[in-house]
């Protein structure tokens, strides 16, 4: 794919201004590629083929390049997340401590199965691989800020999130 | 108990650098520049320090192994390991929370002593708010001016466990799929961007300022023979008290145990994993082994990055088993076939014997097929789908039989 063949951009003039930023945050361009991938995945909540297209063009890769390291990473979804991506940990100290229960919890209070969104978009939650707070088991977090551990008090309040 | 990392813990401001430099926080910074970097790596060599990540190599002999400036020109660097994954382990983010400082001030001395000028903090993407404080006391060193001798940039992960692996994390930060590297070169030759490169694990660079301010050979007493000073262990699953605790190496597991008040009352000990979900559990009968790199190995586990759950009567050896290999294949990078289907087969084999529709092949298969991954693959992550396929049910059989109808299990 030739860059001068692309179709418009989907991204915003400021977007495209802070993805060229990250070719040039490190000594090499390419080494920005997964912060700049972070960034689309922040704004968009997914990452499109054509989002990922652009990203290659502005790094100067191939479009498979890129859609296999956005393939290759658990952070980056081909579907969208909710706006409150919400993660549980079922590593092995937080399923001795009732993971499990949690997941049943989370189902129930935001009314999806998991990496389902709800209907307003708010909401999406998915069992995590050790998320690095076992003594906070079953660890929660929220768009990758730990929680604590979870409770059903502390799924509940979830909803109060704005 | 003798502290090192953990000493100025209940300081509430120790994350900021007034605090951290009031007590005695960039010391070992300021001493080594005025050392050669020949003598900060012999320093360190005469210390012991081993590599806290779960490698336990000496990390001064590791440094030795980049080239100088005069034989390979052009930039060298430092990565600072902060993808810390493994489950059981959350040490790091503990350090990175409360002494930020400590590991830039590690980090600093670690880039004089290979002469690099720019070096790089890589933390997992699910440590955000660490990230923010990593940042902010960055912000607060460049202020100060402490990092003119070697600039330092943070870079995010983007959550795949393999990125923790050496190799790995340097193909990340290349922009590419964490797929490890075949060793040789190793990095310390040719790293990022095939520049000679040292990385190293957040405990490890922390342990770094002690090193300089008092001395290597006082770090080396504090420790055990051929380790040097203390390790951070992180306590979790059923005990008492979860949390972290930092012992001098050579400490006993019983020790450990007793600092996170042992196993939650009313309940009996059952396994000890000592370092993480990776390691094969360790018994009642070991508590009292000494917990060091070399003599942990001797007893047929790994220290690895100190990750310690504990497990109680009421955990189920199939199903912790079960656990880990899901990890395992949720995580395997797909690059080594043994370990991409291995993880898979041995995966789908204990969901069997959990749902109780388990065969009489199936303990033997297990075995059979751990032996024909470890030391078939590539990166640590494969070898330890078979260790685990094997050891759970080596130490625990009568878990398993008891849920195999018809078994006959050997």
């Amino acid at each position: 794919m030739s860059a001068k063949t692309a179709v418009k951009s989907p991204f915003s003039p400021e977007q495209e201004k802070a993805l060229e930023g990250w070719t040039k945050a490190y000594p090499y361009s390419n080494m920005g590629l997964v912060e700049a991938l972070r960034s689309v995945q922040d704004w968009n909540r997914m990452i499109s083929p054509e989002a990922a297209a652009r990203v290659g063009e502005i790094f100067g890769l191939p479009f498979n390049r890129v859609w296999g390291v956005v393939n290759f990473f658990p952070t980056f979804t081909i579907k969208p997340t909710g706006k409150f991506r919400v993660g549980l940990c079922h590593g092995l100290s937080c399923f001795l401590k009732g993971s499990d229960k949690m997941e049943s919890c989370l189902e129930k209070t935001l009314g999806v199965k998991k990496k389902e969104v709800t209907p307003d978009g708010k909401f999406s939650w998915e069992p995590m691989e050790c998320l690095g707070a076992c003594e906070q088991a079953p660890a929660l977090q929220v768009n990758d800020r730990l929680q604590g551990a979870a409770t059903e008090q502390l799924i509940a309040k979830l909803k109060d999130l704005k | 108990m003798t502290k090192i990392l953990t000493k100025h813990f209940d300081e509430p401001k120790l994350h900021e650098l007034e605090t951290y430099k009031r007590l005695d926080g960039y010391k070992g910074l300021a001493k080594a520049l005025t050392m050669t970097p020949a003598d900060v790596t012999a320093e360190v060599l005469k210390s012991n320090l081993r590599g806290l990540g779960g490698a336990g190599f000496p990390t001064g002999a590791k440094w030795g192994t980049v080239p100088p400036p005069d034989k390979v020109p052009g930039p060298r660097y430092v990565v600072v390991n902060a993808d810390e994954s493994e489950p059981g382990c959350y040490k790091d983010r503990v350090l990175l929370t409360r002494a930020p400082h400590q590991l830039i001030e590690g980090l600093l001395i670690a880039s004089h002593a290979i002469g690099a000028k720019e070096s790089f903090i890589f933390v997992r993407g699910e440590y955000q708010n660490q990230y923010d404080i990593v940042e902010k006391a960055l912000k607060e060193a460049d202020d100060a001016g402490l990092t003119k001798t070697c600039s330092i940039k943070l870079m995010r992960g983007a959550g795949a466990y393999i990125s923790g692996l050496d190799t790995a994390l340097l193909e990340t930060m290349e922009g590419k799929k964490a797929w490890p590297r075949q060793p040789p070169p190793f990095p310390t030759v040719a790293g990022l961007m095939a520049k000679p490169t040292v990385v190293n694990n957040v405990e490890t660079l922390s342990m770094l300022p002690f090193i300089l301010r008092e001395g290597g050979e006082a770090f080396a007493k504090i420790g055990s023979p051929k380790n040097g000073g203390t390790v951070v262990f992180s306590v979790s699953g059923h005990v008492e008290k979860e949390g972290i605790y930092e012992v001098p190496m050579g400490s006993k597991l019983r020790d450990v145990l007793e600092l996170a008040g042992g196993v939650r009352k009313g309940h009996k000990l059952k396994a000890v994993i000592p370092g993480g979900t990776s390691m094969p559990p360790l018994l009642e009968k070991d508590l009292d082994l000494t917990l060091d790199f070399d003599a942990i190995r001797a007893a047929g586990t790994f220290l690895g990055a100190g990750g310690m759950i504990v497990l109680d009567e009421t955990a189920d050896a199939v199903e912790v088993a079960h656990n880990i290999e899901r990890f395992l294949t949720h995580e395997s990078c797909g690059q080594c076939t043994p370990c991409r289907e291995g993880s898979f087969w041995s995966e789908e084999i204990l969901e069997r014997i959990l749902d109780g529709k388990g065969t009489a092949e199936d303990m033997p298969n297990l075995t059979r097929m751990g032996e024909n991954i470890t030391g078939k693959v590539i990166c640590a992550l494969g070898d330890t789908v078979g260790v685990i396929a094997r050891t759970w049910q080596q130490k625990f059989p009568e878990d398993f039989k008891k849920r195999i109808p018809h078994g006959q299990a050997s």
